[in-house]
Protein backbone atom coordinates (compact mmCIF):
# COMPACT_ATOMS: atom_id res chain seq x y z
CA UNK A 1 0.00 0.00 0.00
CA UNK A 2 3.11 2.08 0.28
CA UNK A 3 4.33 2.53 -3.48
CA UNK A 4 2.03 5.52 -3.92
CA UNK A 5 4.57 7.19 -1.54
CA UNK A 6 7.86 5.63 -3.02
CA UNK A 7 7.19 8.06 -6.32
CA UNK A 8 9.95 10.86 -6.69
CA UNK A 9 7.62 13.42 -7.21
CA UNK A 10 5.48 12.15 -4.30
CA UNK A 11 8.07 12.45 -2.01
CA UNK A 12 9.27 15.77 -3.02
CA UNK A 13 5.72 17.07 -2.61
CA UNK A 14 5.81 15.74 0.94
CA UNK A 15 8.98 16.99 1.55
CA UNK A 16 7.68 20.63 0.45
CA UNK A 17 4.91 20.30 2.34
CA UNK A 18 6.01 19.09 5.48
CA UNK A 19 9.30 21.77 5.81
CA UNK A 20 6.62 24.51 4.95
CA UNK A 21 4.31 23.48 7.82
CA UNK A 22 7.58 23.67 9.74
CA UNK A 23 8.09 27.05 8.82
CA UNK A 24 4.22 28.39 9.08
CA UNK A 25 4.87 26.86 12.92
CA UNK A 26 7.82 28.93 13.71
CA UNK A 27 6.62 32.30 11.45
CA UNK A 28 3.21 32.20 13.68
CA UNK A 29 5.51 31.60 16.81
CA UNK A 30 7.51 35.16 15.75
CA UNK A 31 3.92 36.76 15.43
CA UNK A 32 1.99 35.61 18.21
CA UNK A 33 4.53 35.50 20.95
CA UNK A 34 5.93 38.60 23.08
CA UNK A 35 8.44 36.89 24.93
CA UNK A 36 12.37 37.33 23.32
CA UNK A 37 13.68 33.79 23.83
CA UNK A 38 10.30 32.69 22.42
CA UNK A 39 11.19 34.75 19.35
CA UNK A 40 14.20 33.51 18.89
CA UNK A 41 13.33 30.15 19.15
CA UNK A 42 10.85 30.42 16.78
CA UNK A 43 13.59 31.74 14.34
CA UNK A 44 15.38 28.93 15.29
CA UNK A 45 12.52 26.72 13.92
CA UNK A 46 12.09 28.65 10.72
CA UNK A 47 15.36 27.76 10.42
CA UNK A 48 15.39 23.84 10.65
CA UNK A 49 12.82 23.83 8.35
CA UNK A 50 14.91 25.42 5.63
CA UNK A 51 17.66 22.64 6.20
CA UNK A 52 15.00 19.88 6.04
CA UNK A 53 13.61 21.48 2.58
CA UNK A 54 17.51 21.99 1.08
CA UNK A 55 18.67 17.94 2.34
CA UNK A 56 15.12 16.71 1.38
CA UNK A 57 15.41 17.96 -2.43
CA UNK A 58 18.82 17.57 -2.49
CA UNK A 59 17.54 13.30 -2.28
CA UNK A 60 17.91 11.56 -5.67
CA UNK A 61 15.99 8.16 -5.36
CA UNK A 62 17.68 4.75 -5.66
CA UNK A 63 21.24 7.06 -5.09
CA UNK A 64 23.67 6.36 -2.33
CA UNK A 65 24.69 8.58 0.24
CA UNK A 66 28.38 10.33 -1.15
CA UNK A 67 30.67 7.78 1.10
CA UNK A 68 32.75 5.01 -0.39
CA UNK A 69 32.21 2.22 1.43
CA UNK A 70 32.98 -1.85 1.05
CA UNK A 71 32.89 -2.92 -2.56
CA UNK A 72 32.51 0.34 -3.94
CA UNK A 73 34.95 1.82 -6.46
CA UNK A 74 34.02 5.02 -7.67
CA UNK A 75 31.23 7.56 -6.79
CA UNK A 76 29.08 6.98 -9.18
CA UNK A 77 25.20 6.97 -8.62
CA UNK A 78 25.42 9.35 -5.47
CA UNK A 79 23.53 12.02 -4.21
CA UNK A 80 25.22 15.69 -4.38
CA UNK A 81 27.30 16.28 -1.60
CA UNK A 82 26.98 20.43 -1.99
CA UNK A 83 23.54 20.48 -0.29
CA UNK A 84 24.36 18.41 2.41
CA UNK A 85 28.14 21.02 2.98
CA UNK A 86 26.16 23.97 2.55
CA UNK A 87 23.87 22.71 5.16
CA UNK A 88 26.72 21.67 7.46
CA UNK A 89 27.71 25.54 7.43
CA UNK A 90 24.23 27.04 8.45
CA UNK A 91 23.76 24.70 10.79
CA UNK A 92 26.95 26.22 12.60
CA UNK A 93 25.85 29.67 11.59
CA UNK A 94 22.72 28.89 12.97
CA UNK A 95 23.68 27.94 16.21
CA UNK A 96 25.95 31.19 16.71
CA UNK A 97 23.26 33.66 16.08
CA UNK A 98 21.17 31.54 18.68
CA UNK A 99 23.73 31.73 21.43
CA UNK A 100 24.74 35.20 20.68
CA UNK A 101 21.08 36.19 20.87
CA UNK A 102 20.17 34.95 24.25
CA UNK A 103 23.52 36.00 25.69
CA UNK A 104 21.90 39.66 24.55
CA UNK A 105 18.51 38.53 26.27
CA UNK A 106 20.03 37.76 28.76
CA UNK A 107 22.09 41.30 29.94
CA UNK A 108 18.71 42.75 28.70
CA UNK A 109 17.25 41.15 31.00
CA UNK A 110 19.80 42.14 34.04
CA UNK A 111 20.15 45.55 33.06
CA UNK A 112 15.70 46.24 32.59
CA UNK A 113 14.10 43.43 33.78
CA UNK A 114 12.02 43.51 30.42
CA UNK A 115 11.50 40.50 28.30
CA UNK A 116 8.16 41.48 26.63
CA UNK A 117 9.30 42.45 22.93
CA UNK A 118 6.11 45.24 23.26
CA UNK A 119 8.19 46.79 26.48
CA UNK A 120 11.79 47.38 24.68
CA UNK A 121 11.21 51.37 23.69
CA UNK A 122 14.37 52.43 25.43
CA UNK A 123 15.44 53.51 21.83
CA UNK A 124 12.22 55.29 20.78
CA UNK A 125 12.83 58.59 22.04
CA UNK B 1 -3.59 37.03 25.24
CA UNK B 2 -6.15 35.34 22.74
CA UNK B 3 -5.55 34.50 19.35
CA UNK B 4 -8.49 36.14 18.03
CA UNK B 5 -7.13 39.74 18.96
CA UNK B 6 -4.42 39.15 17.29
CA UNK B 7 -4.86 37.40 14.55
CA UNK B 8 -7.70 38.49 12.28
CA UNK B 9 -9.32 36.26 9.62
CA UNK B 10 -7.48 38.44 6.59
CA UNK B 11 -4.33 37.62 7.84
CA UNK B 12 -5.00 33.59 8.25
CA UNK B 13 -6.59 33.36 5.03
CA UNK B 14 -3.91 35.57 3.36
CA UNK B 15 -1.24 33.18 4.66
CA UNK B 16 -3.22 30.23 3.03
CA UNK B 17 -3.80 31.98 -0.03
CA UNK B 18 0.44 32.65 -0.43
CA UNK B 19 0.93 28.54 0.95
CA UNK B 20 -1.71 27.55 -1.76
CA UNK B 21 0.14 29.71 -4.46
CA UNK B 22 3.84 29.06 -3.68
CA UNK B 23 2.61 25.03 -3.43
CA UNK B 24 1.06 25.57 -6.98
CA UNK B 25 4.14 27.22 -8.27
CA UNK B 26 6.47 24.77 -6.58
CA UNK B 27 4.43 21.92 -8.02
CA UNK B 28 5.33 22.85 -11.49
CA UNK B 29 8.50 23.51 -11.05
CA UNK B 30 9.31 20.15 -9.63
CA UNK B 31 7.34 18.23 -12.78
CA UNK B 32 9.63 19.93 -15.17
CA UNK B 33 12.84 19.22 -13.81
CA UNK B 34 14.56 16.66 -16.11
CA UNK B 35 15.28 13.02 -14.18
CA UNK B 36 19.56 13.38 -15.56
CA UNK B 37 20.35 17.17 -14.68
CA UNK B 38 24.00 17.44 -14.44
CA UNK B 39 25.37 19.58 -11.42
CA UNK B 40 28.24 21.16 -9.95
CA UNK B 41 27.99 18.31 -7.42
CA UNK B 42 28.82 15.68 -10.15
CA UNK B 43 32.03 17.52 -11.05
CA UNK B 44 32.95 17.71 -7.26
CA UNK B 45 31.71 13.62 -6.98
CA UNK B 46 34.53 13.45 -10.65
CA UNK B 47 37.36 15.32 -9.16
CA UNK B 48 37.05 14.10 -5.21
CA UNK B 49 38.26 10.74 -6.40
CA UNK B 50 41.56 12.34 -6.96
CA UNK B 51 42.03 13.35 -3.46
CA UNK B 52 41.79 9.80 -2.11
CA UNK B 53 39.30 10.59 0.62
CA UNK B 54 35.67 7.56 1.15
CA UNK B 55 33.80 10.66 2.07
CA UNK B 56 32.64 13.36 -0.56
CA UNK B 57 31.18 15.85 1.98
CA UNK B 58 34.04 16.02 4.32
CA UNK B 59 35.81 16.32 0.88
CA UNK B 60 33.72 19.60 -0.51
CA UNK B 61 33.93 21.16 3.67
CA UNK B 62 36.95 21.14 4.18
CA UNK B 63 39.15 20.83 1.03
CA UNK B 64 36.96 22.64 -2.10
CA UNK B 65 35.32 24.68 0.00
CA UNK B 66 38.23 25.07 2.81
CA UNK B 67 38.67 28.69 2.85
CA UNK B 68 35.21 28.97 3.69
CA UNK B 69 35.26 26.56 6.74
CA UNK B 70 37.96 28.61 8.21
CA UNK B 71 35.81 31.54 8.03
CA UNK B 72 32.61 29.76 9.45
CA UNK B 73 35.16 28.65 12.55
CA UNK B 74 35.74 32.53 12.53
CA UNK B 75 31.71 32.93 13.21
CA UNK B 76 31.61 30.55 15.69
CA UNK B 77 35.06 32.18 17.43
CA UNK B 78 33.86 35.75 17.22
CA UNK B 79 29.86 34.38 19.05
CA UNK B 80 32.01 32.62 21.39
CA UNK B 81 33.67 36.02 22.01
CA UNK B 82 31.00 38.30 22.24
CA UNK B 83 28.78 35.83 24.54
CA UNK B 84 31.62 35.68 26.98
CA UNK B 85 32.20 39.52 26.84
CA UNK B 86 28.45 39.47 27.63
CA UNK B 87 28.04 37.17 30.48
CA UNK B 88 30.99 37.20 32.01
CA UNK B 89 30.68 39.26 35.42
CA UNK B 90 29.00 36.79 37.86
CA UNK B 91 31.36 33.43 37.09
CA UNK B 92 32.02 32.49 40.26
CA UNK B 93 27.99 31.21 41.31
CA UNK B 94 27.23 28.09 41.72
CA UNK B 95 23.77 26.55 40.09
CA UNK B 96 20.60 27.12 41.78
CA UNK B 97 19.59 23.30 41.97
CA UNK B 98 22.05 20.62 43.68
CA UNK B 99 22.22 17.92 41.28
CA UNK B 100 21.56 14.39 43.47
CA UNK B 101 23.84 11.06 43.67
CA UNK B 102 22.15 9.45 40.68
CA UNK B 103 23.07 11.82 38.57
CA UNK B 104 26.97 12.37 39.71
CA UNK B 105 27.50 8.56 39.29
CA UNK B 106 26.06 8.63 35.58
CA UNK B 107 27.99 11.26 34.63
CA UNK B 108 31.18 9.71 36.26
CA UNK B 109 29.90 6.48 34.13
CA UNK B 110 29.14 7.81 30.94
CA UNK B 111 31.66 10.87 30.27
CA UNK B 112 34.69 8.74 28.87
CA UNK B 113 32.43 7.02 26.78
CA UNK B 114 31.08 10.20 25.47
CA UNK B 115 34.35 11.81 25.23
CA UNK B 116 36.04 8.67 23.28
CA UNK B 117 32.76 8.18 20.87
CA UNK B 118 33.02 12.12 20.41
CA UNK B 119 37.25 11.51 19.66
CA UNK B 120 36.08 8.25 17.21
CA UNK B 121 33.74 10.74 15.17
CA UNK B 122 36.17 13.47 14.99
CA UNK B 123 39.38 10.82 13.63
CA UNK B 124 37.12 8.96 11.67
CA UNK B 125 35.50 12.34 9.45
CA UNK B 126 37.03 11.47 6.04
CA UNK B 127 35.90 7.63 6.39
CA UNK B 128 32.13 7.75 8.08
CA UNK B 129 29.89 10.20 8.37
CA UNK B 130 30.36 12.81 10.95
CA UNK B 131 33.54 14.77 11.16
CA UNK B 132 34.74 17.90 13.01
CA UNK B 133 31.52 19.45 13.62
CA UNK B 134 29.77 16.41 14.80
CA UNK B 135 32.55 15.54 17.17
CA UNK B 136 33.73 19.06 18.43
CA UNK B 137 30.04 19.52 19.48
CA UNK B 138 29.70 15.70 20.96
CA UNK B 139 32.69 16.05 23.38
CA UNK B 140 30.72 19.37 24.41
CA UNK B 141 27.79 17.29 25.20
CA UNK B 142 29.83 15.80 28.03
CA UNK B 143 31.65 18.43 29.25
CA UNK B 144 27.69 19.92 29.77
CA UNK B 145 27.19 16.76 31.81
CA UNK B 146 29.81 17.34 34.03
CA UNK B 147 28.89 21.21 34.49
CA UNK B 148 25.29 20.21 35.53
CA UNK B 149 26.16 17.21 37.60
CA UNK B 150 29.19 19.04 39.66
CA UNK B 151 28.90 22.44 40.62
CA UNK B 152 32.32 22.78 41.63
CA UNK B 153 33.50 22.06 38.00
CA UNK B 154 35.05 24.40 35.99
CA UNK B 155 36.28 24.13 32.22
CA UNK B 156 39.84 25.02 32.83
CA UNK B 157 40.53 28.17 30.69
CA UNK B 158 43.92 28.28 30.35
CA UNK B 159 43.69 24.40 28.76
CA UNK B 160 40.74 25.50 26.59
CA UNK B 161 42.27 28.98 25.16
CA UNK B 162 45.76 26.98 24.27
CA UNK B 163 43.64 24.02 22.58
CA UNK B 164 42.07 27.52 20.41
CA UNK B 165 44.98 29.53 19.72
CA UNK B 166 46.84 25.80 18.49
CA UNK B 167 44.08 25.18 16.22
CA UNK B 168 43.16 28.40 14.45
CA UNK B 169 47.08 29.21 14.18
CA UNK B 170 47.87 25.56 13.05
CA UNK B 171 44.46 25.56 10.61
CA UNK B 172 46.42 28.92 8.90
CA UNK B 173 49.74 27.43 9.38
CA UNK B 174 48.56 24.77 6.95
CA UNK B 175 46.70 26.47 4.51
CA UNK B 176 49.68 28.76 4.28
CA UNK B 177 52.22 25.66 3.44
CA UNK B 178 49.99 24.36 0.86
CA UNK B 179 50.53 27.61 -0.60
CA UNK B 180 54.35 27.59 -0.36
CA UNK B 181 54.27 24.48 -1.42
CA UNK B 182 51.54 24.22 -4.11
CA UNK B 183 49.99 26.50 -5.93
CA UNK B 184 47.31 27.34 -3.81
CA UNK B 185 45.50 27.84 -0.08
CA UNK B 186 45.04 24.59 1.63
CA UNK B 187 46.76 22.81 -1.42
CA UNK B 188 47.20 18.95 -0.59
CA UNK B 189 51.22 18.52 0.06
CA UNK B 190 50.70 15.28 2.13
CA UNK B 191 50.59 12.25 0.23
CA UNK B 192 47.28 11.18 -0.70
CA UNK B 193 47.43 8.27 -2.99
CA UNK B 194 44.11 6.70 -4.21
CA UNK B 195 45.34 3.29 -3.57
CA UNK B 196 44.77 4.46 0.10
CA UNK B 197 41.25 5.67 0.05
CA UNK B 198 39.41 4.17 2.76
CA UNK B 199 42.45 4.05 4.98
CA UNK B 200 42.77 5.93 8.24
CA UNK B 201 45.90 7.04 7.07
CA UNK B 202 44.63 8.70 3.55
CA UNK B 203 43.42 11.95 2.18
CA UNK B 204 46.76 14.11 3.23
CA UNK B 205 45.59 17.31 5.19
CA UNK B 206 42.04 16.24 4.45
CA UNK B 207 41.46 14.33 7.82
CA UNK B 208 44.34 16.88 9.84
CA UNK B 209 42.21 20.09 9.29
CA UNK B 210 38.61 18.19 10.32
CA UNK B 211 40.65 16.85 13.64
CA UNK B 212 41.65 20.87 13.79
CA UNK B 213 38.11 21.69 13.29
CA UNK B 214 37.12 19.65 15.51
CA UNK B 215 39.04 20.77 18.45
CA UNK B 216 38.22 24.16 18.19
CA UNK B 217 34.39 23.74 17.76
CA UNK B 218 34.31 21.48 21.17
CA UNK B 219 36.60 24.10 23.09
CA UNK B 220 34.26 26.95 21.96
CA UNK B 221 31.24 25.14 22.46
CA UNK B 222 32.18 24.02 26.13
CA UNK B 223 32.83 27.34 27.10
CA UNK B 224 29.22 28.74 25.81
CA UNK B 225 27.97 25.87 27.54
CA UNK B 226 29.61 27.51 30.66
CA UNK B 227 28.79 30.89 30.36
CA UNK B 228 25.28 30.26 29.47
CA UNK B 229 25.07 27.69 32.75
CA UNK B 230 26.82 29.53 35.59
CA UNK B 231 24.89 32.61 36.24
CA UNK B 232 23.80 33.99 39.33
CA UNK B 233 19.88 34.25 40.11
CA UNK B 234 19.87 37.61 41.94
CA UNK B 235 18.73 39.70 38.87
Amino acid sequence: MFEFFNQSEVIKVIIIIGSMSIFFVGLFGLVTQKHIIKTFISIAIMESSVFLLFIGLSYKQSFLAPILTDGQQNFNNMNDPIPQAMILTAIVIGMAVLALGVSFAIEYYKLTGKTDIDEMTTLKG
Amino acid sequence: MSLKRDLPTSTISGFALSASLILTILNILLHNIPNNIQTAGDELLKLNATEGVANAVTTVVVYFRGFDTLGEIAVLFIASLGLGLMLDENKQCDLKAKSNFMLQTASKLLFPIIMLFGIYVMVYGHLSPGGGFQGGVIIASGILLLLISFNEFEVPHSVVSLLEIFAGASYVIIGLIGLLVLDRFLGNFLPNDISNMGMLLSGGIIPIIYIIVGIKVGSEMSVISENLIKRCEDV
